[in-house]
């Protein structure tokens, strides 16, 4: 440390630094505004911003609770026509209200208030019950409105709910924020939705995610791709009698126990199999066993797509219109998949925030690339390279 | 009548009986229709040199449909290859054990290709989430695996 010039102290992210001047001095590290020159040691600012920090309660609100709200708001910001009001303060209980606009009106849902502070039991829903006769309960909001027009703008009310449920689900921030304040509240399992405290909680979020992750899942065929599959039943002569299914590894024939055994299907691509070895396969996944071809478009994975409207270099850019249909992203409705559902389910009046949330979940994905690309061409790996070795 | 899996393992049973397998592959166990155990050898030069390793396959009833549970063993002394696919506790990172199976691939194949993911190592090192994996590894290894080259 330098004793001829003192450090800063920025109020906003609490870091020591010396100043950008451009030209009034801005925080180096985050760009605040709010910086101070330390150079009178009775009245140290770290000081200020500790006690403040060892003592949530003094201004009502835990610190981070602020900023919890703040991104909650700019969060909510897409569903909701009018900005929700937040922290209407009464006493020292905090409490928020979302005003929701529906295909049926608006509708409030209120967070928080001053009878749950002390009883997290409350908290789980933490409406205010029966005294506000006009505003609904979490209950009744959560239940569907028939009259409810199905393609509003806005968040419809099972998104919203699930939205909603995420964050007040029994190890939610919100409710431990409510219940305790930040020093007291901390779970034993080190976890708060999907929020962690400690390394072992992290890992079994990163577990979690990976077990469920479906990006990559096989798309099966659909029924009515299957229902048009070319159908041969086998006959003395057939020139099919000559050829293998390449599911069983048995040679095509005629006398079967499985009368089904005696039809062939013939993929797009000319691989023959067994009615009853290729149907299974096709309802897991659209592609044939020994080429890869794609009966229906399938994530990007290894093989070289062998579909004749593709080409071998372009096609792993699936075109927009042949995007694979995703499938469901998992019942577990964690805050990141409901804050996700709820940009990509949403209206299409995109903000750039709601890109930038898409493309973090599509991160997961892309993260998986280099390794595909980097043998792209090479297949000695492919089951048909194997099947023609080894046969 | 006996079930497609059973049927198309017999018949690569018969196959690794009549004709053996690969270089370097040996049948150990194939008592059942559900475990099978091979030992794995990588031949010529290779950071594994003079290593045999325990592969474990297990079988449900929908195989070939759906690959087979695969790992290596590391009880009774058996130890995991170190390699950059290979968990420490055995589990194998390989997408044909995942999302890249396809029925026409088999038992044999299978050896093969995690013989050749072997030979192919440039650097004895476990995944570099190792220890994050194997403290929350779930019991099938079937669930693991994705991302990788093989």
């Amino acid at each position: 440390m330098s004793d001829r010039e003192p450090l800063w102290f920025c109020h906003e992210c609490h870091s020591e630094m010396r100043p950008l001047m451009a030209p009034d001095p801005v925080c180096a590290s985050c760009h605040g505004s709010f910086v101070e020159k330390m150079e009178n040691p009775a009245d140290d600012p770290r000081e200020f911003a500790h006690t403040h920090n060892e003592d949530p309660e003094r201004d009502g609100l835990p610190p981070a609770l602020d900023t919890f709200l703040m991104s909650l708001q700019s969060l909510m910001e897409r569903g909701i026509a009018q900005a929700p009001r937040t922290q209407n303060e009464t006493g020292s209980a905090p409490r928020m209200t979302f005003e929701v606009r529906g295909g049926n009106g608006t509708r409030v849902v209120r967070l928080g208030g001053t009878n749950t502070l002390n009883n997290p039991s409350l908290n789980t829903v933490g409406a205010e019950p029966a005294n506000i006769g006009a505003v609904p309960t979490m209950s009744e909001f959560l239940r569907r409105n028939p009259n409810e027009g199905q393609n509003g703008p806005t968040i419809t009310g099972p998104l919203m709910a699930q939205y909603l449920m995420a964050l007040l689900g029994q190890n939610d921030p919100l409710s431990a924020l409510f219940a305790g304040g930040l020093g007291g509240g901390l779970p034993e399992n080190g976890r708060m939705g999907d929020y962690v405290f400690n390394q072992e909680a992290l890992d079994q979020i990163i577990t979690q995610l990976m077990e469920n992750s479906n990006a990559h899942r096989p798309v099966p065929a659909t029924e009515e791709i299957i229902a048009n599959l070319p159908r041969e039943v086998l006959v003395e002569g057939s020139a099919m009698l000559e050829k293998d299914c390449a599911v069983c590894k048995e040679q095509f024939k005629l006398e079967t126990e499985d009368p089904d055994e005696q039809i062939v299907i013939t993929l797009p691509c000319k691989h023959p199999f067994h009615d009853p070895c290729i149907l299974p396969w096709l309802k897991s996944s659209g592609t044939c066993p020994v080429c890869r071809y794609q009966l229906v478009p399938q994530p990007e994975h290894h093989g070289p797509p062998t579909g004749p409207t593709q080409d071998s270099g372009g096609s792993r850019q699936a075109s927009p219109g042949s995007n694979p249909p995703q499938r469901d992203r998992g019942d577990h409705g964690g805050l990141f998949h409901a804050i996700l559902q709820g940009f990509t389910g949403g209206s299409n009046t995109g903000t750039s925030r709601a890109t930038g949330a898409t493309n973090n979940g599509r991160h997961q994905r892309s993260n998986s690339d280099p390794p595909h690309s980097s043998r792209n061409g090479s297949n000695s790996n492919l089951p048909g390279g194997w099947t023609e070795d080894l046969d | 009548m006996a079930s497609i899996s059973a049927r198309r393992l017999a018949k690569e049973l018969r196959e690794i009986e009549g004709e053996g397998c690969p270089v370097g592959i040996n049948l150990i166990k194939a008592d059942d229709f559900a475990t099978w155990w091979f030992t794995i050898e990588v031949m010529g030069d290779s950071l594994y040199q003079g290593e045999v390793h325990t592969l474990q396959f297990r079988f449900d009833p929908q195989y070939p449909i759906s690959s087979p549970a695969v790992q290596f063993l590391v009880t009774d002394g058996r130890t995991a290859p170190v390699h950059p696919h290979v968990y420490s506790n055995g589990h194998i990172c390989a997408s044909i054990l995942g999302n890249e199976w396809s029925p026409v691939l088999s038992v044999v194949a299978v050896c093969v290709t995690l013989q050749s993911m072997l030979a192919s190592c440039k650097k004895k090192e476990r995944p570099v989430d190792n220890d994050r994996y194997v403290r929350n590894a779930p019991d099938n290894p079937k669930k693991v695996c994705r991302f990788s080259d093989y």
